[in-house]
């Protein structure tokens, strides 16, 4: 971040005792904080309550919805992954398989295209027509979209698969990667693809040798970005996937809420564990996830 | 130049027009784009034309098999006779109307706090990400609680306070549910352009509101001289970005209210979900018109925004 201009100096008042000036500023700003942390704990109360649930049984949550754990009981999270009844682990399974292949196979499109599309070197009379209609998509909601797709995964026999949402959310993906590795790509200095040029390297040599491993932080963003994406989606899973056991977490969590609505405790550890993951990624590496979601979004 | 000339008869392979021109590398063009574009089109253009294509066609599985019949532009007529299409298109329009402007002033008045480093700021920039990094199921679940009619938190806050004639069943009525979720999606969704304002403010350059106060600008002087008028591409865009995320989300109103009670919180996504997958209508097609419909409304709608506020950049 840059650094915004708070530091210029006023004219010096004169000090006629006390300043009345500076309580002023005071009193302003303790009154803006406590407006602001107000609403912070609009945003934080949630999770929270959230947390602080699943570590209690439902019994307590009945008898008081908003006191502490008695014990905490970690034995939530072993019943909810692993209890025969439950298990979802499964669910876990399936959610880290399908953002796993999906977030493969829109890297390797996306860093290839990226590339072609990045580099003054593959430069062609219709390409900007090509990425500009590959952007197009940005403007695409799913809706216009998911009911062909259906039809589609029907046909081929890939409804109720963990690879139908695989292959729908590597498309999905693949105009922002693109546009994010290709931006990267541009901004690599051309001096590096004529070295290697002279040196007899092909194209495809280049690209994997040389400029792929220099395109690290893009690859990451465009990591963190999607999986966050894939991670959280539910229309596409409602639809594609029906059988219980195929499902992934989003649509798991809300059957098993559903099917267990009484079960206050149970609900709200199925909650955390599905989030978990991402909040400690995020707690982790807070800036990357910031940084990469703004290059995602902020195309001009 | 001469012992240019001399060795060109030597060097058959090198055209001297073509010296310095090097040949379009075609095979490398075709390895790195046609995978992508040929895997776009098939589960892209090939999908948003079907789409098109569905919306002219009455389409019910009949026998395991989708039976296609060409019905014109019956499902389009149909859509205007449809009330819970109004509804829904009612609620959406009102969300998409009202959502974005609360959620630009909020987003531009947070990212300044920021921006001039207040106490704690580090802190609240954290926090205020963190609602867009949960799915929208755990969001619309635990306001699902929050809302509670006899538990809640609000409700409990409510009573506390003695406003218990206020402590209403919040999602079971007709008139507060849409509320409720136009709340919820702004909880979820603010953070996000917070952080697209506050990234368009950093790009800011300082010199410029710096020289404002050496002209003895006052800071709302130059927040409002200086700030805004640099900031308007990022307020245009994020703008269309929270207009169109209103105008077709889905995951918080279809695991919050599920469009009810009765239709009165019902979205245009939710209703061709239900339309398409959840009713035994089996038929593809009226969700198609329905889905061709909405996404023209949204592109109208963005092309009204964007004409809009250039007009007002010219004045």
């Amino acid at each position: 971040m840059a650094t915004p201009p708070t530091t210029i100096q006023h004219p010096a008042r004169p000090a006629y005792g006390v300043d009345l000036s500076v309580w002023l500023r005071r009193f302003r700003l303790s009154l803006l904080t406590v407006v602001l942390l107000a609403f912070t704990a609009i945003v934080i109360i949630p999770f929270l309550w959230m947390i602080l649930m699943s570590l209690r049984t439902t019994g307590e949550i009945l008898m008081d919805p908003y006191g502490l754990p008695e014990v905490p009981r970690w034995s939530n999270y072993l019943k909810l992954l692993f209890d025969p009844q439950i298990r979802f682990y499964r669910y876990f399974g399936n959610s880290i398989f399908v953002t796993f292949f999906a977030i493969v196979l829109n890297l390797l499109l996306s860093t290839l295209a990226g590339y072609g599309f990045g580099r003054k070197r593959y430069a062609f009379k219709f390409r900007g027509w090509l990425f500009a209609l590959l952007l197009f998509a940005l403007m695409l909601p799913p809706q216009i979209l998911y009911i062909p797709q259906f039809t589609m995964m029907a046909k081929y026999g890939l409804i109720n698969t963990r690879w139908s949402l695989v292959l729908i959310y590597a498309a999905g993906g693949l105009p922002v990667s693109t546009y994010l590795m290709a931006t990267y790509f541009s901004q690599l200095p051309s001096e590096l693809e004529d070295a290697a040029m002279m040196d007899g390297c092909t194209d495809l040599l280049m690209f994997w040798k040389v400029m792929l491993p220099l395109a690290r932080p893009a690859v990451s963003t465009v990591i963190l970005t999607n999986s966050l994406a894939f991670w959280n989606e539910l229309l596409l899973s409602l639809t594609m996937v029906t059988k219980p056991e195929m499902r992934t977490l989003p649509s798991a969590m809300m059957m098993f809420v559903g099917e267990n609505a009484a079960d206050y405790a149970m609900a709200a550890t199925s909650l955390v564990t599905a989030m978990l993951p991402v909040l400690i990624l995020y707690l982790l590496l807070s800036e990357k996830f910031i940084k990469g979601l703004t290059a995602g979004a902020l195309r001009g | 130049m001469a012992t240019d000339l001399l060795r060109a008869p030597l060097q058959k392979t090198v055209n001297p027009a073509r010296l310095g021109r090097r040949r379009k590398p075609w095979g490398a063009i075709a390895l790195f784009i046609a995978p992508a574009m040929v895997y776009y089109a098939i589960f892209i253009i090939y999908p948003l034309l079907s789409t098109f294509y569905y919306s002219l066609h009455q389409i019910s599985p009949i026998g395991g098999k989708l039976v296609t019949t060409f019905v014109g532009l019956q499902n389009f007529v149909e859509i205007f006779g449809d009330k819970i299409f109004f509804q829904s298109a009612k609620n959406t329009l009102m969300w998409g109307a009202i959502g974005p402007a609360i959620e630009i002033t909020t987003a531009l008045a947070l990212a300044m706090v920021v921006y001039f480093k207040v106490p704690l700021h580090k802190f609240y920039r954290v926090a205020w990400f963190t609602p867009i990094l949960v799915s929208g199921v755990i969001v619309g679940l635990v306001f699902r609680w929050v809302f509670n009619f006899d538990w809640g938190i609000l409700n409990v806050s409510l009573r506390a306070v003695g406003l218990e004639e206020l402590a209403v069943n919040w999602l079971g009525r007709r008139d507060t549910p849409i509320w409720i979720v136009i709340f919820v999606h702004f909880w979820a969704t603010f953070g996000f352009s917070f952080i697209l304002m506050l990234a368009g403010l950093t790009a800011i350059s300082n010199e410029l509101i710096e020289a404002a106060y050496i002209d003895g600008a006052s800071k709302l002087q130059a927040i409002w001289s200086v700030i805004l008028p640099l900031l308007k591409p990022t307020v245009i865009t994020v703008l269309i970005l929270s207009f169109m995320g209103k105008m077709h989300a889905f995951h918080v109103v279809w695991v919050l209210t599920n469009g009810g009670p009765l239709h009165f919180s019902e979205t245009v996504a939710t209703y061709v979900q239900k339309r398409a997958f959840g009713w035994s209508s089996l038929d593809l097609g009226y969700p198609s018109a329905l889905a061709v419909t909405w996404f023209g409304v949204t592109v109208i709608g963005v092309g009204l925004i964007t004409r809009w506020l250039r007009s007002r950049v010219e004045d």
